[in-house]
Protein backbone atom coordinates (compact mmCIF):
# COMPACT_ATOMS: atom_id res chain seq x y z
CA UNK A 1 0.00 0.00 0.00
CA UNK A 2 2.61 2.40 0.80
CA UNK A 3 4.10 1.05 -2.67
CA UNK A 4 0.89 2.51 -4.37
CA UNK A 5 0.92 6.10 -2.41
CA UNK A 6 4.81 6.10 -3.21
CA UNK A 7 3.45 5.53 -7.03
CA UNK A 8 1.05 7.82 -7.41
CA UNK A 9 3.24 10.61 -5.19
CA UNK A 10 6.00 10.26 -8.17
CA UNK A 11 3.66 9.89 -10.97
CA UNK A 12 1.70 13.50 -9.65
CA UNK A 13 5.00 14.76 -9.61
CA UNK A 14 6.40 14.28 -13.01
CA UNK A 15 3.09 15.21 -14.87
CA UNK A 16 2.99 18.37 -12.51
CA UNK A 17 6.98 18.93 -12.66
CA UNK A 18 6.35 18.68 -17.08
CA UNK A 19 3.32 21.36 -16.98
CA UNK A 20 5.14 23.89 -14.66
CA UNK A 21 8.39 23.37 -15.96
CA UNK A 22 10.20 22.48 -12.64
CA UNK A 23 11.50 19.22 -13.81
CA UNK A 24 14.98 20.75 -12.53
CA UNK A 25 13.74 20.91 -9.25
CA UNK A 26 12.92 17.03 -8.78
CA UNK A 27 16.33 15.43 -8.23
CA UNK A 28 17.23 18.50 -5.13
CA UNK A 29 13.65 17.36 -3.81
CA UNK A 30 14.64 13.92 -3.98
CA UNK A 31 17.44 14.22 -1.83
CA UNK A 32 16.10 16.59 0.57
CA UNK A 33 12.62 14.30 1.52
CA UNK A 34 15.20 11.45 2.42
CA UNK A 35 17.08 13.66 4.65
CA UNK A 36 13.87 15.07 6.07
CA UNK A 37 12.91 12.06 6.83
CA UNK A 38 15.85 11.01 9.15
CA UNK A 39 15.30 14.43 10.64
CA UNK A 40 11.26 13.50 11.14
CA UNK A 41 12.35 10.20 12.62
CA UNK A 42 14.86 11.49 15.50
CA UNK A 43 12.65 14.72 16.25
CA UNK A 44 9.99 12.52 16.73
CA UNK A 45 12.08 9.67 18.10
CA UNK A 46 12.08 11.23 22.15
CA UNK A 47 8.60 11.49 22.34
CA UNK A 48 7.92 8.04 20.92
CA UNK A 49 10.02 6.97 23.97
CA UNK A 50 8.49 9.50 26.66
CA UNK A 51 4.69 8.21 25.39
CA UNK A 52 5.84 4.64 25.07
CA UNK A 53 7.56 4.39 29.00
CA UNK A 54 4.49 6.53 30.52
CA UNK A 55 2.15 4.00 28.76
CA UNK A 56 3.57 1.31 29.93
CA UNK A 57 4.06 2.43 33.40
CA UNK A 58 -0.24 3.41 33.28
CA UNK A 59 -0.27 0.01 32.23
CA UNK A 60 1.31 -1.53 35.22
CA UNK A 61 -0.41 1.09 37.72
CA UNK A 62 -3.33 -0.07 36.35
CA UNK A 63 -4.94 3.57 36.00
CA UNK A 64 -5.67 2.07 32.41
CA UNK A 65 -7.46 -1.30 33.35
CA UNK A 66 -9.98 1.67 35.30
CA UNK A 67 -10.06 4.18 32.28
CA UNK A 68 -10.50 1.24 29.87
CA UNK A 69 -13.53 -0.52 32.26
CA UNK A 70 -15.28 3.29 31.83
CA UNK A 71 -14.65 3.29 28.60
CA UNK A 72 -16.18 -0.11 27.81
CA UNK A 73 -19.17 0.09 26.89
CA UNK A 74 -18.50 2.39 23.84
CA UNK A 75 -15.25 0.27 23.01
CA UNK A 76 -17.01 -2.52 22.68
CA UNK A 77 -19.00 -1.32 20.04
CA UNK A 78 -16.58 -0.06 17.95
CA UNK A 79 -13.60 -2.61 18.40
CA UNK A 80 -15.29 -5.91 19.15
CA UNK A 81 -12.69 -8.28 19.26
CA UNK A 82 -10.10 -6.09 20.94
CA UNK A 83 -12.61 -5.38 23.53
CA UNK A 84 -13.15 -9.14 23.87
CA UNK A 85 -9.77 -10.31 24.00
CA UNK A 86 -8.22 -7.34 25.71
CA UNK A 87 -5.36 -7.46 23.22
CA UNK A 88 -4.57 -3.84 22.34
CA UNK A 89 -8.06 -1.98 24.18
CA UNK A 90 -5.91 -0.09 26.68
CA UNK A 91 -3.52 0.83 23.88
CA UNK A 92 -6.90 1.96 21.66
CA UNK A 93 -8.47 3.95 24.43
CA UNK A 94 -5.48 5.72 25.53
CA UNK A 95 -5.06 6.84 21.59
CA UNK A 96 -8.08 7.80 21.27
CA UNK A 97 -7.85 9.90 24.25
CA UNK A 98 -4.95 11.64 23.60
CA UNK A 99 -6.42 12.46 19.77
CA UNK A 100 -10.02 13.68 21.94
CA UNK A 101 -7.55 15.89 24.51
CA UNK A 102 -5.31 17.37 21.64
CA UNK A 103 -2.15 15.58 22.61
CA UNK A 104 -2.06 14.58 18.88
CA UNK A 105 1.91 13.85 19.05
CA UNK A 106 0.84 11.10 21.64
CA UNK A 107 -2.03 9.41 19.54
CA UNK A 108 0.75 8.04 17.22
CA UNK A 109 2.65 5.92 19.77
CA UNK A 110 -0.34 4.73 20.93
CA UNK A 111 -2.19 3.90 18.10
CA UNK A 112 1.17 1.61 16.85
CA UNK A 113 1.15 -0.41 19.90
CA UNK A 114 -2.54 -0.77 19.84
CA UNK A 115 -1.83 -1.92 16.00
CA UNK A 116 0.99 -4.15 17.38
CA UNK A 117 -0.91 -6.00 19.56
CA UNK A 118 -3.56 -6.76 17.52
CA UNK A 119 -1.58 -7.98 14.62
CA UNK A 120 0.36 -10.43 17.17
CA UNK A 121 -3.64 -12.27 17.35
CA UNK A 122 -4.40 -11.50 13.71
CA UNK A 123 -5.24 -14.88 11.86
CA UNK A 124 -4.30 -13.32 8.54
CA UNK A 125 -0.77 -11.76 9.08
CA UNK A 126 -1.13 -9.90 5.50
CA UNK A 127 -5.23 -8.80 6.05
CA UNK A 128 -6.24 -5.96 8.36
CA UNK A 129 -8.73 -6.92 11.24
CA UNK A 130 -11.64 -4.88 11.57
CA UNK A 131 -10.67 -3.54 14.87
CA UNK A 132 -7.42 -2.17 12.86
CA UNK A 133 -9.75 -0.56 9.97
CA UNK A 134 -11.91 0.79 12.43
CA UNK A 135 -8.51 2.20 14.62
CA UNK A 136 -7.66 3.89 11.13
CA UNK A 137 -10.29 4.83 9.55
CA UNK A 138 -11.11 6.98 12.93
CA UNK A 139 -7.50 8.50 13.71
CA UNK A 140 -8.03 9.78 9.76
CA UNK A 141 -10.60 11.89 11.11
CA UNK A 142 -9.05 14.77 13.26
CA UNK A 143 -11.20 14.92 15.87
CA UNK A 144 -9.98 16.86 19.28
CA UNK A 145 -11.38 19.31 21.46
CA UNK A 146 -8.78 22.05 20.89
CA UNK A 147 -6.68 22.58 18.24
CA UNK A 148 -3.55 23.58 19.63
CA UNK A 149 -1.10 23.92 16.77
CA UNK A 150 -3.35 25.78 14.77
CA UNK A 151 -4.34 28.11 17.37
CA UNK A 152 -0.67 28.76 17.46
CA UNK A 153 -0.20 29.07 13.97
CA UNK A 154 -3.05 31.95 13.77
CA UNK A 155 -2.10 33.51 16.63
CA UNK A 156 2.04 34.01 15.11
CA UNK A 157 0.25 34.88 11.85
CA UNK A 158 -1.48 37.91 13.88
CA UNK A 159 -5.47 36.40 14.14
CA UNK A 160 -7.17 39.05 16.24
CA UNK A 161 -10.19 36.17 16.97
CA UNK A 162 -8.00 33.66 16.64
CA UNK A 163 -10.16 30.85 18.46
CA UNK A 164 -13.10 32.01 16.79
CA UNK A 165 -12.52 28.58 14.65
CA UNK A 166 -12.44 26.44 17.66
CA UNK A 167 -15.95 25.29 17.73
CA UNK A 168 -16.99 25.17 13.98
CA UNK A 169 -13.68 22.68 14.00
CA UNK A 170 -15.32 20.44 16.70
CA UNK A 171 -18.59 20.68 15.21
CA UNK A 172 -16.99 19.32 11.82
CA UNK A 173 -14.73 17.29 13.00
CA UNK A 174 -17.13 15.20 15.46
CA UNK A 175 -19.49 14.82 12.51
CA UNK A 176 -16.40 13.56 10.53
CA UNK A 177 -15.71 11.00 13.41
CA UNK A 178 -19.06 10.37 12.85
CA UNK A 179 -19.19 9.44 9.23
CA UNK A 180 -15.80 7.60 9.82
CA UNK A 181 -16.71 5.10 12.30
CA UNK A 182 -20.61 4.60 10.41
CA UNK A 183 -18.05 4.01 6.73
CA UNK A 184 -15.45 1.74 8.79
CA UNK A 185 -18.04 -0.10 10.55
CA UNK A 186 -20.48 -0.93 7.73
CA UNK A 187 -17.65 -1.60 5.57
CA UNK A 188 -16.92 -4.36 8.54
CA UNK A 189 -20.17 -5.87 8.32
CA UNK A 190 -20.13 -5.88 4.84
CA UNK A 191 -17.67 -8.25 4.57
CA UNK A 192 -19.53 -10.65 7.32
CA UNK A 193 -22.83 -11.23 5.47
CA UNK A 194 -21.01 -12.06 2.22
CA UNK A 195 -22.47 -10.10 0.52
CA UNK B 1 -8.70 29.33 30.95
CA UNK B 2 -9.51 26.45 29.19
CA UNK B 3 -6.20 26.45 26.93
CA UNK B 4 -4.20 26.64 30.64
CA UNK B 5 -6.28 23.80 31.20
CA UNK B 6 -5.35 21.41 28.62
CA UNK B 7 -1.56 22.95 28.42
CA UNK B 8 -1.65 20.96 32.24
CA UNK B 9 -2.81 18.35 31.05
CA UNK B 10 0.68 16.21 30.51
CA UNK B 11 2.37 17.70 33.37
CA UNK B 12 -0.53 16.56 35.48
CA UNK B 13 -0.30 12.96 33.80
CA UNK B 14 3.21 12.53 34.70
CA UNK B 15 3.03 13.65 38.04
CA UNK B 16 -0.08 11.03 39.00
CA UNK B 17 2.93 8.59 37.51
CA UNK B 18 5.41 10.36 39.91
CA UNK B 19 2.93 9.31 42.84
CA UNK B 20 2.58 5.81 41.68
CA UNK B 21 7.02 5.41 41.08
CA UNK B 22 7.31 6.95 44.40
CA UNK B 23 4.50 4.83 46.51
CA UNK B 24 3.45 1.74 44.80
CA UNK B 25 5.42 -1.66 45.09
CA UNK B 26 4.13 -2.92 42.09
CA UNK B 27 5.57 0.06 39.90
CA UNK B 28 9.30 0.73 38.80
CA UNK B 29 11.30 2.59 36.78
CA UNK B 30 11.59 -0.61 34.68
CA UNK B 31 8.98 -1.22 33.43
CA UNK B 32 8.71 3.09 31.72
CA UNK B 33 12.42 2.03 30.57
CA UNK B 34 11.31 -1.20 28.86
CA UNK B 35 8.50 1.06 27.17
CA UNK B 36 10.64 3.35 25.87
CA UNK B 37 12.90 1.10 24.41
CA UNK B 38 10.14 -0.38 22.58
CA UNK B 39 9.64 3.29 21.26
CA UNK B 40 12.85 3.24 20.01
CA UNK B 41 12.75 0.11 18.30
CA UNK B 42 9.05 1.25 16.54
CA UNK B 43 10.39 4.35 15.55
CA UNK B 44 13.48 3.17 13.46
CA UNK B 45 11.56 -0.20 11.71
CA UNK B 46 8.84 2.94 10.56
CA UNK B 47 11.85 4.97 9.07
CA UNK B 48 12.09 3.23 5.67
CA UNK B 49 8.35 3.85 5.28
CA UNK B 50 8.71 7.29 6.05
CA UNK B 51 11.81 7.97 3.58
CA UNK B 52 9.75 6.70 0.61
CA UNK B 53 6.81 8.64 1.79
CA UNK B 54 8.52 11.95 2.23
CA UNK B 55 10.64 11.38 -1.01
CA UNK B 56 7.54 11.38 -2.44
CA UNK B 57 5.86 14.15 -0.90
CA UNK B 58 8.98 16.66 -1.12
CA UNK B 59 8.70 15.59 -5.25
CA UNK B 60 5.34 16.44 -4.80
CA UNK B 61 5.72 19.72 -3.49
CA UNK B 62 8.57 20.89 -5.60
CA UNK B 63 6.92 19.70 -8.84
CA UNK B 64 4.55 22.91 -8.58
CA UNK B 65 1.35 20.15 -8.07
CA UNK B 66 -0.71 22.34 -5.74
CA UNK B 67 -0.56 25.60 -7.59
CA UNK B 68 -1.24 23.45 -10.72
CA UNK B 69 -4.42 22.55 -9.36
CA UNK B 70 -5.18 25.61 -7.93
CA UNK B 71 -5.25 26.96 -11.69
CA UNK B 72 -6.79 23.89 -13.02
CA UNK B 73 -9.94 23.97 -10.98
CA UNK B 74 -10.39 28.10 -10.06
CA UNK B 75 -13.04 28.48 -13.26
CA UNK B 76 -14.78 25.59 -11.46
CA UNK B 77 -14.22 27.33 -7.91
CA UNK B 78 -15.34 30.89 -8.65
CA UNK B 79 -18.40 29.35 -10.30
CA UNK B 80 -19.01 27.59 -6.55
CA UNK B 81 -18.60 30.70 -4.86
CA UNK B 82 -15.15 28.73 -3.07
CA UNK B 83 -12.19 30.99 -3.39
CA UNK B 84 -9.37 28.54 -5.67
CA UNK B 85 -6.54 29.80 -2.55
CA UNK B 86 -7.86 26.88 -0.53
CA UNK B 87 -7.54 24.09 -3.26
CA UNK B 88 -3.25 23.30 -2.48
CA UNK B 89 -4.17 23.17 0.78
CA UNK B 90 -7.03 20.74 0.32
CA UNK B 91 -4.86 18.53 -1.97
CA UNK B 92 -1.74 18.41 0.17
CA UNK B 93 -2.97 17.96 3.39
CA UNK B 94 -3.78 13.90 2.81
CA UNK B 95 -0.38 13.71 2.41
CA UNK B 96 1.81 16.08 4.32
CA UNK B 97 1.16 17.77 7.64
CA UNK B 98 4.26 20.00 7.28
CA UNK B 99 3.33 20.29 3.48
CA UNK B 100 -0.11 21.55 4.25
CA UNK B 101 0.64 23.81 7.49
CA UNK B 102 3.24 25.58 4.90
CA UNK B 103 0.16 26.45 2.31
CA UNK B 104 -1.91 27.08 5.26
CA UNK B 105 0.71 29.96 6.54
CA UNK B 106 1.00 31.15 2.77
CA UNK B 107 -2.42 31.20 2.76
CA UNK B 108 -2.77 33.21 5.83
CA UNK B 109 -0.12 35.71 4.16
CA UNK B 110 -1.88 36.50 0.68
CA UNK B 111 -5.36 36.37 2.19
CA UNK B 112 -5.59 37.71 5.54
CA UNK B 113 -5.13 34.94 8.56
CA UNK B 114 -9.07 36.97 9.45
CA UNK B 115 -10.33 37.22 5.93
CA UNK B 116 -13.27 34.75 4.89
CA UNK B 117 -10.52 32.32 3.30
CA UNK B 118 -8.13 32.55 6.06
CA UNK B 119 -10.75 31.26 8.47
CA UNK B 120 -12.06 28.44 5.86
CA UNK B 121 -8.63 27.11 5.12
CA UNK B 122 -8.00 26.81 9.43
CA UNK B 123 -11.27 25.26 9.65
CA UNK B 124 -10.37 22.64 6.72
CA UNK B 125 -6.95 22.36 8.40
CA UNK B 126 -8.05 22.01 11.97
CA UNK B 127 -10.72 19.08 10.90
CA UNK B 128 -9.10 17.22 8.23
CA UNK B 129 -5.91 15.00 9.41
CA UNK B 130 -3.13 13.26 6.54
CA UNK B 131 -5.01 10.25 5.39
CA UNK B 132 -2.29 8.53 3.22
CA UNK B 133 0.28 9.36 6.27
CA UNK B 134 -1.69 7.75 8.81
CA UNK B 135 -2.51 4.80 6.66
CA UNK B 136 1.14 4.27 5.67
CA UNK B 137 2.63 4.49 8.94
CA UNK B 138 0.14 2.53 10.76
CA UNK B 139 -0.43 -0.62 8.25
CA UNK B 140 3.32 -0.73 7.66
CA UNK B 141 4.15 -0.41 11.01
CA UNK B 142 2.76 -4.25 11.44
CA UNK B 143 3.52 -5.43 7.61
CA UNK B 144 -0.29 -5.29 6.52
CA UNK B 145 -0.75 -5.24 2.86
CA UNK B 146 -4.77 -5.76 2.32
CA UNK B 147 -6.12 -2.17 3.99
CA UNK B 148 -9.73 -3.68 2.96
CA UNK B 149 -11.75 -0.49 2.81
CA UNK B 150 -9.20 1.82 4.94
CA UNK B 151 -8.39 4.10 2.20
CA UNK B 152 -11.71 4.84 0.85
CA UNK B 153 -13.36 4.98 3.83
CA UNK B 154 -11.09 7.66 5.31
CA UNK B 155 -10.91 9.51 1.69
CA UNK B 156 -14.54 9.87 1.66
CA UNK B 157 -14.51 10.76 5.47
CA UNK B 158 -12.05 13.33 4.57
CA UNK B 159 -14.04 14.59 1.53
CA UNK B 160 -17.33 15.09 3.71
CA UNK B 161 -15.80 16.83 6.21
CA UNK B 162 -14.01 19.76 3.69
CA UNK B 163 -17.14 20.48 2.34
CA UNK B 164 -19.18 20.25 6.08
CA UNK B 165 -16.03 22.56 7.00
CA UNK B 166 -16.89 25.27 4.23
CA UNK B 167 -20.14 24.99 4.86
CA UNK B 168 -20.07 25.11 8.42
CA UNK B 169 -17.03 27.24 8.78
CA UNK B 170 -18.57 30.09 5.92
CA UNK B 171 -21.76 30.18 8.45
CA UNK B 172 -19.63 30.96 11.16
CA UNK B 173 -17.95 33.49 9.54
CA UNK B 174 -21.11 35.53 8.13
CA UNK B 175 -22.40 35.00 11.30
CA UNK B 176 -19.69 36.87 13.06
Amino acid sequence: MVGRIFSVLCILSFVSALCTGRLSLLSDAVLEGAARAVTLTLSLLGMMCLWCGVLSLLQKSGVLTRLCRLLMPILRRLFPTAAETGEGIEEIAMSISANLLGVGNAATPFALLAMEKMQAKNPEPDRATDDMVTLTVLSCASLNLLPTTLLAMRHAAGSDRATAVVLPILLVSAAGAVIALLLARLGCRRRRTGC
Amino acid sequence: MIQLAFSLLVPAVLLLLSFYLLFSKSVSVDSFLLGARSGIDTSFRLLPTLVLLMVGVSMLSASGFPELIGRLFSPLCQRVGIDAALLPLIFIRPFSGSGSNALLLSVYEQNGVDSRTGFLASVIAGSSETVFYVTAVYFSAVHIKKTRHTLPAALLTMAVTVVLAILVGGWFYDKG
